[in-house]
């Protein structure tokens, strides 16, 4: 297994999760979408790090990991305020903001 | 880095007061908030730097201290514009909108000083997140949730694609310090600088990553979205300037930067003009000025960095304070304006400074800041970038002498004005104060922005007659 297998995997993974936050009607999807752009990135640090011989990269990564989790918390909160007051998670209810 | 720790303490305070019992209002934790910035303020001129912490990875200089000095300010009128507004309406959860503040300025006195790529994306989401919870405060709103969506969003792809990009950094570079990106130079690197250029332009609401300003200016929490205005984008040139002024090198980053400071600049203004609401009027015009704002970033020259942080200064007191009158007037479109001068001359005199300061008309903070900047990118032989800065300034007073004429030339529906709280009318004073100072006695803070600039930018691009303020 090369570093560049590796590369090209994540980079198809961060292209999935792009196209799902693009194409996704759900909220819930559109959240799991980014998660998969992070994981990517997730990804690249642990390759570069297993191949360049440093520890740098999987310790980025542990802090990334931690980091997209809170910031996921914040978002499926948002997403259940979005079903209360909207009665629906459909990206494309709120629409009151436009100009 | 006493003052990142002094932040956090005192948020890890705020959250200890809204615990004690007190009545069921926790309105004194915003006057604790104000109280202990304040003090934090003041402290920034007596502690004693602490140099570089972590091996490097922070680092106290000039710079760090200029940048944090502006966000504690931002930080204080924006703690004491809330007070009000928090106290009316959500008056349960206020203590929390106090401690998720405090807890975005302290990743944002962190990012000031972060020299270290672990250390940056940190910071940076400690910056953000909270700004995700704050700007969805009304939670029974149809519209705060749909505005702090849109943030929330665009703000978890970006950190996303930051993250990808900071893994090429990484990855090129074997280390996570930004003295390692100096001087490499491989097609990986700048696939990466690319990518997290692309994440902190979404910060700072440049083009094409705008399409959140407007609409979270205009649904979320009036003060709130004073400090969002200003204070992201305050910690976001930082460390802008950190990463492709001081860490690249300028000649390579320059280009990119000018390129998108250029089409933002164009498009903010052009975008402003047609609208009809205020928050959506200064949203846009703030996209326009973070263009202006990155092509003096691309130019890499002491005076133009120094520009810079002299004009982010400037800009945290007049769109702080534009918001705030915002806020007091309750409405934002235009035709609710109508006459204020009549029901409320002090505040909008206020207004009027405020947006001759954004305009750029002399005499007033922005004017000076414009002018530097020009003057920079003069002497860098950019007399092309001079003259389209001066035509969308003059475009730019179009759309805010438009908010003005309603305020002075149109006759008022009503006879009774706002009614203005203690603490507002404090913090809106502070921004005039702010403005008129600037304005008239530039020196002290122009001098102060100078020596931070001299820290970041690269060495022999001093001029040997730097502009000196009148």
């Amino acid at each position: 297994m090369t570093l560049h297998a590796v590369l090209i995997v994540a980079a198809l993974m961060f292209c999935i999760g792009l196209f799902g936050v693009l194409t996704r009607r759900s909220l819930v999807s559109v959240v799991l979408s980014v998660e998969l752009m992070a994981n990517a990135a997730n990804i690249n640090l642990v390759a570069f790090s297993r191949f360049g011989n440093h520890p740098w990269g999987q310790a980025m990564a542990l802090f990334a990991i931690a980091l997209t989790v809170a910031e996921v918390v914040v978002g499926l909160a948002l997403v259940i305020l979005i079903a209360r007051t909207h009665g629906s998670t459909d990206a494309d209810v709120p629409s009151a903001l436009k100009g | 880095m006493t003052i990142a720790i002094l932040v956090a303490t005192l948020a890890f305070l705020a959250l200890v007061a809204d615990l004690v019992p007190g009545g069921g209002s926790a309105r004194g934790v915003g006057a604790l908030a104000a109280a202990g910035l304040a003090g934090i303020l003041a402290a920034t001129w007596f502690l004693p730097g602490t140099g570089e912490s972590f091996g490097g990875a922070y680092v106290d200089d000039a710079f760090t201290c200029y940048v944090q000095r502006v966000l504690l300010a931002a930080g204080i009128i924006a703690s004491l514009g809330s007070i009000e507004h928090a106290d009316r309406v959500f008056p349960r959860r206020q203590g929390e909108y106090y401690v998720l503040l405090l807890a975005s300025l302290c990743g944002m006195t962190l990012l000031a000083g972060a020299r270290d790529l672990v250390l940056l994306v940190v910071s940076f989401e400690l910056m953000g997140i909270p700004l995700y919870v704050l700007a969805a405060m009304h939670k029974t709103a149809r519209e705060g949730i749909e505005g702090a969506t849109k943030l929330y969003l665009t703000g978890a792809v970006s950190a996303a694609v930051t993250m990808y990009g900071l893994s090429f950094l990484i990855g090129a570079t074997n280390s996570t310090r930004f003295d390692a990106l100096h001087g490499a130079s491989t097609p990986m690197l700048a696939l990466g600088a690319l990518l997290v250029l692309a994440g902190m332009a979404y910060k700072v609401g440049a083009i094409p990553f705008h399409m959140w300003v407007p609409d979270t200016y205009q649904a979320a929490p009036t003060p709130f979205v004073a400090f969002l205005s200003v204070a992201p984008k305050v910690a976001g040139f930082a460390a802008l300037s950190r990463l492709f002024v001081q860490a690249m090198a300028p000649e390579r980053t320059a280009p990119v930067l000018l390129l998108v400071g250029v089409i933002t600049m164009i498009g903010g203004n052009l975008l402003a003009l047609p609208q009809s609401n205020v928050r959506r009027l200064l949203g846009y015009s703030g996209v326009a000025h973070v263009g202006l704002l990155l092509v003096a970033l691309s130019l890499g020259t002491v005076d133009a960095l120094g520009g810079m942080l002299f004009y982010l200064a400037t800009y945290v007191a007049s769109n702080m304070g534009a918001f705030l009158v915002v806020e007091v007037v309750g409405e934002s479109d235009i035709p609710a304006w109508n006459g204020l001068a009549r029901r409320s001359p002090a505040l909008s005199l206020s207004m009027l400074l405020f947006l001759l300061s954004l305009g750029g008309i002399p005499f007033v903070a922005g004017f000076w800041a414009k002018l530097i900047v020009f003057n920079a990118a003069w002497r860098a032989g950019m007399g092309g970038i001079v003259l389209l800065g001066a035509l969308l300034a003059v475009l730019g007073l179009f759309y805010y002498l438009k908010v003005a004429r309603a305020i002075y030339m149109e006759p008022t529906p009503r006879p009774d004005g706002p009614v203005v709280a203690r603490a507002t009318a404090f913090a809106i004073a502070l921004a005039v104060a702010g403005v008129v100072g600037m304005g008239l006695y530039p020196g002290p803070v122009l001098d102060s922005a100078l020596a931070a600039a001299r820290v970041i930018a690269p060495a022999g691009t001093d001029l040997p007659a730097a502009p000196t303020a009148p």
